[in-house]
């Protein structure tokens, strides 16, 4: 059997000071989110309007699927459907085959990864090229991503000034400067894109009454990607559909401001059509298990995620064991949830990285109740072959405490004041 | 049964309950009394910089006045007399691979967190992420106070993309130290235009 969270977490806090940088990293940009949060009287009223939108957007799925392909096709996108993993990756494949493409540019994408498009292709003899830095550390280091949105965070300037050295993008032995290794990095790339025969972006949303690809990063190379590049290809998941420009600024509003304490990323990228004398751009719609998920009554909430990492960058669980101790690509917990949905076979054993203090869902811009679904997936442990008898009977206790509000707000009340103690410790 | 009829079809059948859509007229977003003011501030913490043009300026004269050591500009010649690269007609995107600055027109400023709105107006819209330093020409008239204002404005050309840009290019992938300039323009300065 491979190793559970529990095992994993405690090889990370092995290394003592780097598992302590690690916790109060993510708890400086939880309180960066706080600050941000404060900042904007209507915080609340968005959040609740995001849920609902997501909610509506969700529960009418086909109706702006088929509005979103039909606008995108109008402005002369291609459109293209696929059920799974495989079929992705075959429409990717055929694509750059159709245009003779031996090496794509991508920018950030967490399908892509769900997908495993990267070793799919390169076994196809397509070189890929990860352009958000976090991801081209991690692809140079052959590596897998830690966070949703740092993907390097487990490695610290000097791992990543060795590993440059190594592979030849930095050429001044020792000098591990962030600042410099940054631009040797932007130097390498610049070559990339230019050479490049396709850019891929993944999508952080899409708009049903314009057709619109969205894609928001603050290093800009989504849109260095598709702007050097003759061919732009563009991998969603379904669950990326929000109905107009309305709703999109209250998505627009909230992503960053959660994620990473910021009021906006640098760039909020709108893609239409294809550049002139590119080739069209072609669009991906990926299921991959969404559609049958829409269809779980306790858990098709997951869906409305909109990947900012804020639940894992608050969780004291992610904070303290990094995301290489959970068994599903996505860590914190969402990933929990969504490893679950996945496989619970395989990924059973991230339900214990959960302490149920229910911070995750407090945070989360589209109030997804994470611990909520979190201690439900526990529940089904058993039909799935995976409780541990001690765990049972706290679980039970825990039941009892769940499935009677008034015995709930009582617990909660009595941990009221260890709670603020925690906060005031954490700081 | 095509891959997207399967698709609509699975979606259908799993969709238990329809949940109506909410109004957005309740959500009262912030203003400010003098966006402008605010808009500043936003784009300094952004790490970009606002500069106010008095009216009557040569525009072309205050840019190169910005950046003396640069000699490449690109932009509209139409419009600013000083470039010397017109993305409209460079025959090749590695042609501006060393542009200094880039120069191009913004649609709308928005106060909360100093996006602009830029359409794509050229035909090669490399020229606003390779050059090493981007400016912005925005009159102060169309700062508006938050998104949902600014995206009842917005509008596309015909070419088919647009983006809001906030400060130059950034990032914090190496141990979270924020370094300015990663794949993108390692500058932003925002001209504020008289009327
Ligand atoms: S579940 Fe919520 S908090 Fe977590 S990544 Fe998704 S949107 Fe962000």
């Amino acid at each position: 059997m491979s190793k559970q969270h529990k095992d994993k977490a405690r090889e990370f806090l092995q290394n003592d000071s780097y598992a302590t940088w690690h916790d109060q990293t993510f708890w400086g940009v939880r309180a960066k989110r706080d600050t941000m949060a404060g900042n904007l009287p209507e915080w609340e009223t968005l959040r609740e309007k995001a849920s609902q939108i997501k909610r509506h957007t969700l529960s009418h799925l086909d109706r702006y699927l088929d509005e979103f392909s039909r606008n995108a096709e109008r402005n002369g996108a291609v459109v293209h459907w696929a059920s799974d993993a495989a079929e992705f990756n075959e429409t990717v494949l055929g694509i750059l085959k159709g245009h003779g493409v031996r090496k794509m540019v991508k920018s950030k994408s967490m399908l892509t990864e769900e997908c495993e498009m990267n070793p799919f292709l390169e076994a196809h003899g397509i070189e890929v090229v990860e352009t958000d830095l976090g991801e081209r550390i991690i692809q140079l280091g052959r590596q897998k991503p830690s966070h949703i949105v740092m993907p390097a965070i487990h490695l610290n300037h000097d791992d990543v000034g060795e590993l440059f050295e190594r592979e030849g993008i930095s050429h001044e032995k020792g000098n591990h400067d962030p600042v410099f290794l940054t631009q040797q990095a932007r130097l390498s790339l610049r070559h990339e894109f230019l050479s490049a025969g396709a850019g891929m972006t993944g999508a952080n949303f899409g708009v049903a009454s314009t057709g619109d690809v969205v894609v928001c990063t603050n290093e800009g190379n989504a849109d260095m990607s598709t702007s050097c590049p003759k061919l732009h290809i563009v991998a969603m998941g379904l669950e990326k559909l929000v109905p107009d420009y309305d709703c999109l600024a209250v998505f627009q509003r909230l992503l960053a401001r959660s994620g990473t304490g910021q009021p906006t990323t640098t760039y909020t990228s709108h893609f239409r059509k294809a550049r002139p004398g590119a080739a069209p751009m072609h669009i991906i719609l990926v299921d991959n298990g969404r559609s049958t998920w829409l269809s779980d009554p306790e858990h098709w909430e997951c869906l409305k995620c909109i990947r900012c990492g804020a639940c894992m960058n608050t969780c004291p669980v992610y904070r303290r064991s990094g995301g290489y101790s959970y068994s599903y690509f996505i860590p914190g917990p969402i990933g929990v949830n969504l490893g679950m949905l996945r496989s619970p076979k395989e990924h059973a054993g991230n339900v214990a990285a959960c302490t149920l203090c229910q911070s995750c869902q407090e945070v989360c811009p589209v109030k997804v109740n994470l611990a909520g679904q979190i201690y439900r997936w526990r529940q089904q442990l058993p039909a799935f072959g995976k409780a541990n008898p001690t765990k049972r009977v706290l679980s039970d206790g825990m039941k009892m405490v769940f499935s009677h509000p008034l015995l709930y707000k009582t617990a909660t009340g009595v941990l009221k004041p260890f709670h603020s103690r925690f906060k005031k410790l954490e700081k | 049964m095509s891959t997207r009829e399967e698709i609509l079809a699975r979606c259908r059948s799993s969709i238990r309950e329809r949940y109506a859509m909410p109004s957005l007229d309740d959500i009262n977003p912030i203003t400010w009394d003098d966006p402008v003011k605010q808009f500043r501030q936003a784009l300094e913490n952004a790490g970009g910089k606002a500069v106010e043009v008095p009216s009557g300026s040569d525009l072309g004269e205050v840019i190169k006045g910005l950046f003396p050591q640069a000699v490449s500009f690109a932009g509209n010649p139409g419009e600013i007399p000083a470039v010397n690269i017109d993305p409209d007609t460079v025959e090749d995107v590695s042609r501006m691979e060393s542009l200094d600055v880039g120069i191009v027109r913004g649609e709308t400023g928005v106060a909360e967190n100093a996006c602009v709105w830029v359409p794509q107006t050229m035909k090669e819209k490399a020229m606003c992420f390779i050059c090493e330093h981007l400016v912005i020409l925005l009159p102060k008239s169309r700062i508006v106070n938050n998104m949902h204002e600014a995206y009842r404005r917005i509008s596309f050309t015909g070419y088919g993309y647009g983006c809001f840009i906030s400060g130059p290019s950034k990032t914090a992938d190496i141990a979270q130290v924020l370094v300015m300039g990663a794949q993108a323009a390692r500058s932003l300065t925002v001209l504020l235009l008289p009327e």
